[in-house]
């Protein structure tokens, strides 16, 4: 099912998510519908287990929800086979996780250039796009490194520029600064909110960092699976403007 | 797939101490087949020739029946014929006209049950080692119609030495009357093999013959092939060529059955080698699989999630373990390969040790063949990629957001 006439990325409708932990039921998700617009900067904060990560995979299609409908740029997720849900995830969304992010096998090069090799892009068009990427997160220089040579902050970059490369609708980022340092979190949110406002990709965060918080545009507040409040940021709305 | 297999390379690498263990366990498994294949046709080789080059010979020809009865009637139907026809035949290397039958050797000290067989000395030295295994004296030196050759064995229990007389009684054809000679000991061997050490005695023909009252004949030919892989073949056509008139060709296979039974077994011992091995492989490549893939939950939940497809993942781990089977195949082989050079270089001193009814005589040389390094490297190889099927399948079928969540 596709939704149409409808500017937005992700859309759900009374997503529930329920699993057994022990043999007891934890309700991670109660029913949450909301929408993200294209172009939005929106921070899903909360505490520690009131589903932030959860509805991240969800909408992302890594997890299969209990009840509800998820649409990701107009497709309905449910509907995807798990093969189909991996080729929409590489070709529609970007990733940025916490930590370990980076195949460390793989030099940075190699790392941005994965999903592009997964889409079949042509050797010339990837390597003028990885180049591209990489001054655009300032890791020109940094190609032929593996991760491991790299710093957190660094690494976090490579993420990033693996994220944006194939010029996804959407980028996904759950918890990108949690393993930073204060200066190397500011100077990396700052360089997504420029991508953002630059290339007009949406950005959602999962996040407990109030750096993000400030600058988002959007702050969604999750609290025991259900949304607790969703307001517009005026102040961060306005630095946007 | 390049990708991949790039990917696949560089992983194993990660955890060189493990790559190792595994690798050697798989290395050694591999070495310790290349080693078993080699050293049992090395003790094939070795028991058939123990068995056939004593005394045996790698085919032979009797009347029909002869081999069951030992009836000194039984000769060899048209002999000048037969040993025309082996003449011709391009594959028989050598051959020996025997007279034999049962007979009783008696000494001044002892009397004893024997095979008394009566050979042609010159053609004989090619057919049995009788010659090269005399302890005393000389093999019919001197052409005397008198001499007899014993084993050491008999020689003792007899209490004869060179120059000895002894007396041998025999039951005539056809009459059945006792014939009696009196011969000297010319020779005593020592074969290793007990039952020619202590059952037999070897005269001249002619003497033989007069005393069995059978004239010209003869009731066993043993033959020698240009190659020792026909005695084995049942199919050649040397065996149905010489089986008529009433005659009966055998090769070694057929007179020497335990002996095949016991090639058999050992084929058996293989079998059941390879497997133990390959299940102590199979476990310890799932095991290092498993620990590999356990480490790197993660990171497989972030290559699923940025879109690798589910069958791709698989094929990642397909791709590791043929890596981890392609190091492990060469170094099993190169490891194979010394151990076994080395071993076949000096050999193996299994001599005086009986099996199957044949005594090892000469040392014990492993083989090496060149279908060990193809057969058992492509077989282990295989079955390593076989056995990764199913870390590969768990792989393939995990869920990226369980991966993540479980590898914290």
């Amino acid at each position: 099912m596709n939704v149409q006439n409808n500017n937005s990325v992700i859309l759900t409708e009374n997503v529930t998510k329920e699993y057994h932990d022990n043999g007891v039921a934890v309700h991670a998700l109660n029913g949450i519908s909301m929408s993200i617009e294209r172009g939005e900067f929106t921070a899903i904060v909360g505490p520690s287990g009131s589903g932030k990560t959860t509805f991240l995979n969800i909408i992302s299609g890594l997890d299969r929800l209990t009840q509800g409908k998820t649409w990701l740029a107009g497709k309905l997720l449910s509907e995807m086979s798990g093969r189909e849900l991996s080729d929409f995830r590489r070709d529609h969304i970007g990733f940025i996780f916490q930590a370990y992010n980076l195949i460390p096998v793989l030099t940075v090069e190699e790392n941005v250039e994965y999903i592009m090799l997964l889409q079949g892009v042509p050797k010339t068009e990837r390597r003028e796009r990885v180049h591209g990427v990489l001054e655009q997160v300032g890791l020109e220089g940094y190609a032929d490194r593996l991760p491991t040579r790299l710093s957190g902050g660094q690494q976090q970059r490579v993420a990033v520029a693996r994220a944006i490369v194939s010029r996804p609708a959407l980028v996904l980022a759950d918890e990108p600064t949690a393993n930073l340092d204060s200066h190397t979190a500011v100077g990396l949110i700052e360089m997504m909110r420029d991508l953002n406002q630059e290339s007009g990709m949406t950005f959602l965060f999962s996040t407990h960092d109030v750096r993000i918080m400030e600058r988002a545009r959007r702050l969604i507040v999750l609290e025991d699976g259900r949304i607790a409040r969703d307001e517009i940021q005026a102040a961060a709305a306005g630095r946007q403007a | 797939m390049t990708l991949y297999l790039k990917l696949a390379w560089r992983n194993i690498f990660r955890n060189k101490r493990r790559t190792f263990i595994a690798g050697t366990a798989i290395g050694i498994g591999l070495a310790a087949l290349i080693y078993t294949d080699a050293l049992i046709i090395g003790m094939e080789r070795n028991m058939i020739d123990s068995a056939t080059a004593s005394f045996l010979g790698e085919g032979q020809i009797h009347r029909e029946g002869f081999q069951e009865t030992f009836e000194v009637e039984k000769s060899i139907v048209n002999l000048a014929d037969v040993s025309a026809r082996l003449d011709a035949e391009p594959i028989v290397d050598r051959y020996a006209v025997r007279a034999m039958s049962f007979a009783m050797i008696s000494s001044p000290a002892n009397v004893s049950m024997i095979s008394m067989v009566g050979i042609e000395p010159e053609k004989e030295q090619y057919l049995s080692q009788i010659d090269e295994a005399l302890i005393d004296g000389g093999y019919f030196e001197g052409n005397n119609r008198r001499d007899i050759v014993i084993g050491s064995k008999l020689a003792d229990l007899l209490e004869v030495g060179i120059g000895d007389r002894v007396v041998l009684t025999a039951a005539q054809a056809h009459t059945g009357d006792l014939a009696q000679e009196m011969f000297r000991i010319s020779g005593i061997y020592y074969l290793n093999v007990a039952e020619l050490d202590r059952g037999m005695a070897f005269i001249g023909l002619p003497m033989a013959q007069q005393m069995l009252n059978i004239g010209q004949n003869a009731h066993e030919i043993a033959v020698r092939f240009t190659s020792n892989e026909y005695g084995r073949d049942r199919s050649l056509p040397f065996w149905s060529e010489f089986s008529t008139d009433g005659n009966e060709a055998q090769g070694w296979v057929d007179l020497l059955p335990q002996l095949e039974a016991a090639f058999e077994l050992s084929d058996f011992s293989t079998i059941l080698v390879a497997i133990i091995l390959f299940g102590v492989v199979a476990l310890g490549i799932i095991n290092t699989l498993f620990m590999s893939l356990y480490e790197r939950m993660f990171e497989f939940g972030v290559m699923r999630a940025v879109g690798t497809r589910p069958l791709a993942m698989g094929r990642l781990i397909l791709f590791e373990a043929a890596a981890l089977a392609a190091i492990s195949v060469v170094f099993g082989a190169l490891l194979g390969l010394v151990v076994t050079w080395w071993s076949a270089s000096v050999g193996i001193d299994y001599s005086g040790i009986e099996f199957a009814g044949v005594t090892f005589r000469e040392l014990l040389y492993p083989e090496l063949a060149l279908m060990q390094f193809i057969k058992y490297p492509f077989w282990v190889f295989v079955f390593t990629v076989v056995i990764g099927l199913y870390p590969a399948t768990y792989a393939a079928r995990m869920s990226p957001a369980r991966a993540m969540r479980e590898s914290f």
